[in-house]
Order: structure tokens, then C-alpha cells, then sequence
């Protein structure tokens, strides 16, 4: 089959799905398809979006592909959805930070390092999915232990947790944190520039972690 | 509700009285006591590893009772935060020698206190830049497909056979109440066609029915083997008469899978059945 058609197999089974597709799982439908040949394509496909200038590209997100808009659009794809955005306060973010690292973690695990108790918002993670509780630990009391959902991993736009920024070391924190050194300010940094993209075609030769979506 | 002390979100500024020449607070919203601390070092320009800790609780508790004055109540973790600092302030104003230990130098009071914050600041740093990252539904929007609609199992049937239909009636009679031919009483007679209207009525209430839910008699009792004979003898007429159709889903193999189930024929809604069992039975 010709690799056009395969690559418009792909792209046309990538924005039918419901959700983020696995290349394993496009793999089994497209025809003559290997895994490794639908990472090409996806990686083709989104170099002629950014060489046609257009206003998508797909990511790759919880080990699946999916298209979204370009952040540039963000503004005026709010308008149309009118849907509030994922507002998470700092509060919440910190304690998603703790559970995201520190996984599966204890309630009692995340008040020791934020000093205040994570019970209500912890609540709000799972109401919204991007916690899930994670079975008990076997100690007594035999506590709830939490970590991330799939979820949390489609809205952070990680492919796998490996992609997670790198905890900072605490030596060089120390020396940071140590008066002058820092702005008391704390400027929020632009998106742009903390962010990882983690559209496809940069990450697609990162190993899979696993083949199915589910 | 996240943060009982200083819970306005933050980047909130509070004004103070504001006749008084100028005079504003500026009130940060804290994310707990370690948040505060962290601040109040930043502020002071000081070594993390060799704190202050006088100077530090006395402002600690200068901003505790700022909160006060403004009617917010204290949450219990900033009283802890309070205590532990007391607690430290008290130890650092031991002599080093001359306690129960009788070592040179115990550790630093303030060593596990470092520890906390340097832990708390790290996983602060990382809710920075997680906020940081682009956002599903904030920055970029997903392009989807919405999830197809569920294919109701009617929409994927095959019809009985009469087979199948007995094979269920056995199961049936199975669970009903053996008949002690000593105690039998004639209690009611039940007819074919008292069950075909009643069949019937109950498919007007329901879409659909299972096979073997029309066994069961209004009143919760095991149904009696002449109700259950009736109530089949029913259904076979019915379906000679088109009046329903019995059914069984497919799985995805092609199949035939879970229940057998009745549903009201095609042209079922305009008829007076009623009046036609009436007049056929």
C-alpha cells in the first residue's frame, strides 16, 4: 500500500477516536501497518501540519495520539466552548504535584511535606479524575493510597509519567531558596517556556510504556 | 476550604483601614504554614541552612495576629508551626555543653525544620511549572470524536426458537415450587388469555421485557406451575398472533448472548388487543 494512503489511514482513524489512539492499536487496522511505520507517519503527518501552517498537530498523551489545537488558539477556542477551563488553585496543583511524584502516596505523606491537610482537596482531584485511589497500604490502619489517573495524564498532555518535569535537586533548591537569590515576586513563567511540548513528532521515539489504551 | 488562615486565593490584596494616611496591608494568601515560613525567609533575606529563628517567629506570630485582627480564624496547622518555633527558639538558647547528652553539640534544633521546608519548596516549585505545562481544555483543545452511542441490544437481535424458548420455560419450572400432590388446591385458575393481557400490559409500562420476569406473579410469590404454563402458553400464542417478538442480543462473534427478552410487535401501538385476545380466546 501506498504510504500516502497509510499516512491518510492514520490521520483519518486519529481524529475518529474517541479518544487517544495507541500506535499499536492503529497498527492493527491499518493495513500492511507496523507499529514503528505508524510513529513515521504520525511524525510525517505533523511535519506537514507545522509546514502548512496548520492550527493542530497531534500529541501524543496517556500512550495515545490525539489532535488538538495549538496553544496560540487558545483564546479563541475558549470563546466557542464556553466551558470553564480545568481551574485547579495552588492549593490543589501542589497537592497533585505530591501525588504525581510521590505515587501511590498517603494522606498523612502529603500533610507531612505541605504542613496542611490534603483531605477535601484530594476529594475534589478524584471528583474531577485526575486522582485515583490506588488500593491500601499494608500497614496498620491499612491507610488509602492515591495516585494519578489516566486523566491526569491526558490533561497534562504527558505521555507517560516518565515525561513528568524532574523534581528539582535540593541542594541547588537550598541555595536558591537562601535569601537574595530569589525574587520574592515569584513571576509566573509563560507557558511557552516551561512547558515541553510534547506533540508527537518530538517524543514519538520515547518507548511506549504500553501498547493499549486501557 | 483549602486554606482555613489566609483563604482569600492568592494574589488577593487586602486593604487596611484606609483613612489611616496611605496605610494598606498587603496580604498574601499563605498554602500553609510552611508557605508562610518560606516567605518570611525569602523576605528576611536569609540563609535557609542557618535561620534566624527569633526573628522569624516574631514575625510568624506578627502575621498570625494580623490575621486575627482581620477576623480570619488561624488554622490549627499555623498554632503547630507556632509551637514548633517556640520549641526551637527555646532549644537554641540552651548552652551547647552541659546538657543531659553531654556530647559536644546535639544537632541543630532547626535541622528538621529545613529539611520540611526544602521538601515543601521543592514539590511548591513542581505545581509552578505542572501549572506551567500546556493544558488540556485551558491551552490546547482535543479534536474528538464523541463516543458512538451504546447499541442497545434490541438493534442487534436474532429471534428465538422454539428451542431456546423451552429451554428457558425448564429453567423456569425448575425454580418454581415443587406441587405436593397432597396439598394441591385449586386456589384460582389461571387462563392463557388472562396472561396474554397481562403480557401485554406490561409491555405497554416497559419497552421490553425479560423472559423471565413475566413468570413472576404481581404479588412477589414464587409463581405456581399452572402460572407458569399459562404464562408460556401465552407467550407462543402472542407470538403466532405477531403480537411480540421474542428475542436474544448477539455478542460480537455472532453469538446468541444474554437474556431472552420480549418486546411489543411492530404494529402493536394502534391495536385494540384487548379486544382482539378477547375475541379469540
Amino acid at each position: 500500500m501506498e504510504r500516502d494512503k497509510q499516512r491518510q489511514i492514520v490521520e483519518a482513524l486519529i481524529l475518529a477516536s474517541p479518544e487517544p489512539i495507541a500506535a499499536a492499536r492503529l497498527a492493527e487496522i491499518l493495513p500492511y501497518g507496523k507499529r514503528k511505520r505508524v510513529i513515521e507517519l504520525v511524525r510525517e503527518l505533523n511535519d506537514a501540519y507545522a509546514a502548512e501552517g496548520r492550527a493542530f498537530e497531534i500529541w501524543e498523551v496517556g500512550g495515545g495520539y490525539q489532535v488538538r489545537t495549538r496553544p496560540e488558539y487558545a483564546n479563541y477556542v475558549k470563546q466557542l466552548n464556553r466551558v470553564s477551563a480545568l481551574r485547579l488553585s495552588r492549593a490543589a496543583l501542589e497537592t497533585l504535584a505530591l501525588v504525581a511524584y510521590r505515587q501511590p502516596v498517603t494522606r498523612a505523606e502529603i500533610e507531612g511535606v505541605r504542613g496542611v491537610d490534603p483531605g477535601p482537596i484530594l476529594r475534589n482531584l478524584i471528583d474531577r479524575k485526575l486522582v485515583r485511589i490506588a488500593g491500601h497500604r499494608d500497614v496498620p490502619g491499612r491507610p488509602m493510597l492515591y495516585a494519578t489517573a489516566r486523566r491526569f495524564l491526558e490533561v497534562f498532555g504527558l505521555n507517560s509519567l516518565e515525561d513528568l518535569p524532574t523534581l528539582r535537586d535540593l541542594e541547588e533548591l537550598a541555595a536558591e531558596v537562601d535569601g537574595a537569590a530569589a525574587p520574592v515576586g515569584e513571576p509566573a513563567p509563560e507557558p511557552e517556556g516551561v512547558a515541553a511540548p510534547s506533540p508527537a513528532a518530538e517524543i514519538a521515539d520515547a518507548p511506549e510504556p504500553s501498547g493499549e489504551l486501557h | 476550604m483549602e486554606s482555613r488562615a489566609a483563604a482569600p486565593e492568592s494574589g488577593v490584596v487586602i486593604e487596611g483601614p484606609g483613612d489611616e494616611a496611605g496605610y494598606a496591608v498587603k496580604l498574601q494568601a499563605f498554602e500553609g504554614p510552611l508557605d508562610l515560613l518560606l516567605h518570611l525567609i525569602r523576605l528576611n533575606e536569609v540563609d535557609i541552612h542557618d535561620i534566624p529563628i527569633a526573628r522569624i517567629a516574631e514575625q510568624y506570630l506578627e502575621y498570625l495576629d494580623l490575621l486575627r485582627d482581620l477576623n480570619i480564624d488561624v488554622a490549627s496547622e499555623y498554632l503547630l508551626m507556632a509551637a514548633t518555633l517556640a520549641w526551637i527558639k527555646s532549644r537554641m538558647l540552651l548552652p551547647p555543653d552541659g546538657t543531659e547528652e553531654g556530647a559536644e553539640e546535639g544537632p541543630d534544633p532547626r535541622a528538621e525544620l529545613v529539611a520540611r521546608l526544602l521538601e515543601y519548596q521543592r514539590f511548591r516549585e513542581a505545581a509552578h511549572e505542572l501549572d506551567g505545562v500546556w493544558r488540556l481544555d485551558r491551552d490546547v483543545f482535543a479534536a474528538q470524536c464523541p463516543k458512538p452511542e451504546a447499541v442497545p441490544d434490541a438493534e442487534r437481535e436474532i429471534e428465538v426458537g422454539l428451542f431456546e424458548l423451552v429451554e428457558a420455560l425448564r429453567s423456569v419450572l425448575a425454580h418454581a415450587p415443587a406441587t405436593g400432590a397432597a396439598h394441591e388446591l385449586a386456589v384460582e385458575t389461571i387462563t392463557v388469555r388472562e396472561r396474554m393481557l397481562a403480557v401485554m400490559e406490561a409491555l405497554e409500562q416497559a419497552p421490553s421485557l425479560e423472559f423471565l420476569q413475566i413468570f413472576e406473579p404481581p404479588d412477589g410469590r414464587p409463581p405456581h406451575r399452572s402460572m407458569i404454563v399459562a404464562t408460556f402458553l401465552a407467550v407462543l400464542e402472542l407470538v403466532r398472533l405477531a403480537a411480540i417478538r421474542v428475542y436474544q442480543g448477539l455478542d460480537a462473534a455472532g453469538v446468541p448472548t444474554g437474556p431472552i427478552r420480549l418486546r411489543a410487535g411492530a404494529d402493536v401501538e394502534d391495536a385494540n388487543w384487548r379486544e382482539r385476545i378477547s375475541e379469540l380466546m
